[in-house]
């Protein structure tokens, strides 16, 4: 089951980019996206590990990029949350299958499809409303909001990594 | 951690290029990657409080024969979304059947048993830990804990049934049993004549020699039957051991120790332990099942070891055996050796040594080439010579082909004293 929703969240993340650039002037990079997750496909059937981690900046990555070019912004939120999933499921069916007993095996992966469900579907919804509605900020106000977001980033991840630790 | 970097990265990342470009866009496209990153920290898992029991089927067997460990965890903190529980087995046992890690979620109170089958060579293994690995579903955040779970198993060499191996120390214990004591008294050999003294047995009157010398009167005297001390010294030096084709010579040095400790102990001997090699180990002299039990652990525990004090047998500790008793060396046997162990038979120990041929178990093993029928044809003249230099100082070596069983091989060479043998056994 997994593994499926995982493949299938690859060829969502590649084909909604591919088909944001195709629609944009700039049609030639949605070969790209398509050759991305390709790779993926296939390094995901090969057992290569890091493949997802690369796969998933480039994707992240291609959809800013596209954003940046002109590229309509649904298809890039889109692509980037499958993208996102797609590593999610990726690294979960891996986990799956490095260990040969699993105890409720069907029960781990509903409640993971479950959650990770909800997850993307309040990112998109919280996403979206940006994408929507425009406020203009000054370049100070923003760049003092930002910096408030990056600390704030910092400090939680700093106290992650220290609480995992 | 590294998916956590990761993550993190790429959403400082794209905030930053969002600020820089000024673009709200940009910005949003981090929400679903903070979204993700805000779920595993709310269920990020709490320390997990396990309690661990391990069980064996059984504590000591024999070389390959199949263990069943069972490990029952019990959750005795908050629920765990995943954990990953894992065994740390000793490498050195093989997973015959079941696993020795489970992935599972765990509510609390629940119990989770883990079983598998292990089999290996002799030795002793402790089990120590079991090592649990709890995380949120989405595997971002991870807490290990190491809990204690102690065990042992000891696989005891394999021990062959030998046929009594005849001795003749120069001293005995007081106790009867089946070793020639050099006394006459009750036993079943002749040993001597003596005058008659009343109480003898009137089988024990020698008539022919009364016959001979009248006014006299002459019984016969038999060879007193004791036990006696018996030291088992196995050689555990690095630089004994040959490794050839996954096959040990140390090994079936092992075994043949453990033949013979069994031997020697139900004949009804007080029989003792040294392994001499990196450092000694020593399992004090002692009689029947229990001292049996001692030596086998002893033997499961031997291990080759280097040390610059005990790298030749100049050092042995003589002084653990008592004086004139029966010493068994079981070594390849090296040049060096020859000096001190002369020294030993001339302090009046009676020796034997059980030498597993190191020669004939490298030869055996290498490809056949002339430089090696050569160079094995110069190392088998150089061991002749120093088993006769043996032979010649009165001590009885059994030079042995591992490849041929102990038992027959001890059998055959060991089942009789020869004649000589007896004669230099005999004390002066």
């Amino acid at each position: 089951m997994t593994a499926k929703a995982s493949s299938a969240s690859i060829g969502l993340a590649a084909g909604w980019l591919a088909l944001g650039y195709a629609l944009s002037p700039w049609r030639a990079w949605a070969l790209l996206f398509a050759v991305i997750g390709l790779l993926w496909y296939v390094g995901r059937r090969r057992g290569w590990n890091w493949v997802g981690s690369i796969c998933l900046v480039s994707l992240v990555g291609g959809a800013a990029v596209g954003l940046v070019l002109g590229a309509a912004a649904g298809w890039m939120l889109l692509g980037t949350v499958a993208a996102l999933s797609a590593w999610d499921l990726d690294h979960f069916a891996r986990r799956l299958t490095s260990v040969k007993r699993v105890e409720g095996e069907r029960e781990l992966e509903r409640e993971h499809l479950r959650r990770l469900l909800f997850v993307a579907g309040l990112g998109l919804l919280l996403a979206s409303p940006p994408l929507l509605v425009t406020i203009d900020l000054n370049f100070g106000v923003a760049v003092l909001l930002g910096l408030l977001a990056v600390l704030g980033l910092s400090h939680v991840i700093a106290f992650l990594r220290r609480e995992s630790d | 951690m590294r998916r956590l970097l990761l993550l993190g990265g790429l959403i400082y990342g794209l905030i930053l290029v969002s600020l820089t470009m000024r673009s709200g866009e940009l910005l949003a496209l981090a929400i679903p990657l903070v979204v993700y990153l805000g779920a595993g920290l709310l269920y990020e898992p709490q320390e997990p409080q396990l309690t661990v029991a391990r069980s064996l089927s059984t504590d000591r067997v024999s070389p390959g024969t199949p263990v069943t460990v069972k490990l029952s965890i019990t959750n005795e903190g908050p629920s765990l979304e995943c954990v990953l529980l894992e065994d740390l087995l000793p490498s050195e046992l093989d997973l015959v059947e079941g696993e020795s890690r489970v992935l599972t979620p765990l509510a609390r109170g629940a119990v989770v048993e883990l079983a598998y089958t292990v089999s290996g060579l002799r030795g002793s293994y402790h089990f120590s830990d079991a090592q649990v690995t709890a995380s949120d579903r989405f595997g971002l955040f991870r807490r290990r804990v190491i809990i204690s779970a102690p065990g042992r198993l000891l696989v005891l060499p394999r021990v062959l049934k030998l046929q009594r191996i005849p001795i003749r120390p120069r001293r005995t214990r007081v106790y009867s049993g089946l070793i020639p004591a050099r006394q006459g008294g009750a036993g079943v050999e002749f040993f001597e004549v003596r005058a008659y003294q009343p109480g003898d047995p009137m089988r024990w009157i020698n008539w022919r020699a009364n016959a001979r010398h009248p006014g006299a009167f002459f019984a016969n005297a038999f060879e007193q039957e004791r036990v006696a001390d018996v030291g088992l010294i196995l050689d555990v030096r690095r630089r004994s051991n040959v490794w050839s084709s996954g096959d040990s010579l140390f090994e079936h040095a092992v075994e043949a120790t453990a033949a013979l400790a069994e031997s020697f102990l139900n004949d009804g001997n007080r029989v003792g332990l040294l392994m001499y090699g990196g450092f000694v180990d020593w399992t004090f002299p002692g009689y029947g099942k229990v001292q049996r039990e001692r030596i086998l652990q002893a033997l499961a525990r031997a291990e080759l070891g280097d040390s610059l004090v005990f790298d030749k047998l100049e050092h042995l500790p003589t002084r653990l055996f008592p004086a004139h008793s029966q010493l068994v060396l079981i070594s390849p046997l090296f040049e060096d050796d020859v000096q001190m162990l002369v020294r030993l038979r001339a302090r009046g120990y009676q020796l034997l040594v059980i030498s597993p041929d190191p020669v004939d178990f490298e030869a055996k093993r290498l490809r056949r080439k002339p430089s090696v029928e050569l160079a094995a044809r110069i190392a088998r003249l150089e061991r002749g010579l120093l088993i006769r230099w043996l032979w010649q100082a009165g001590i009885r070596v059994l030079d042995w082909q591992v490849d041929a069983p102990f038992d027959q091989v001890a059998h055959a060479s060991l089942g009789r004293v020869p004649l000589w043998y007896r004669a230099v056994g005999v004390s002066p």
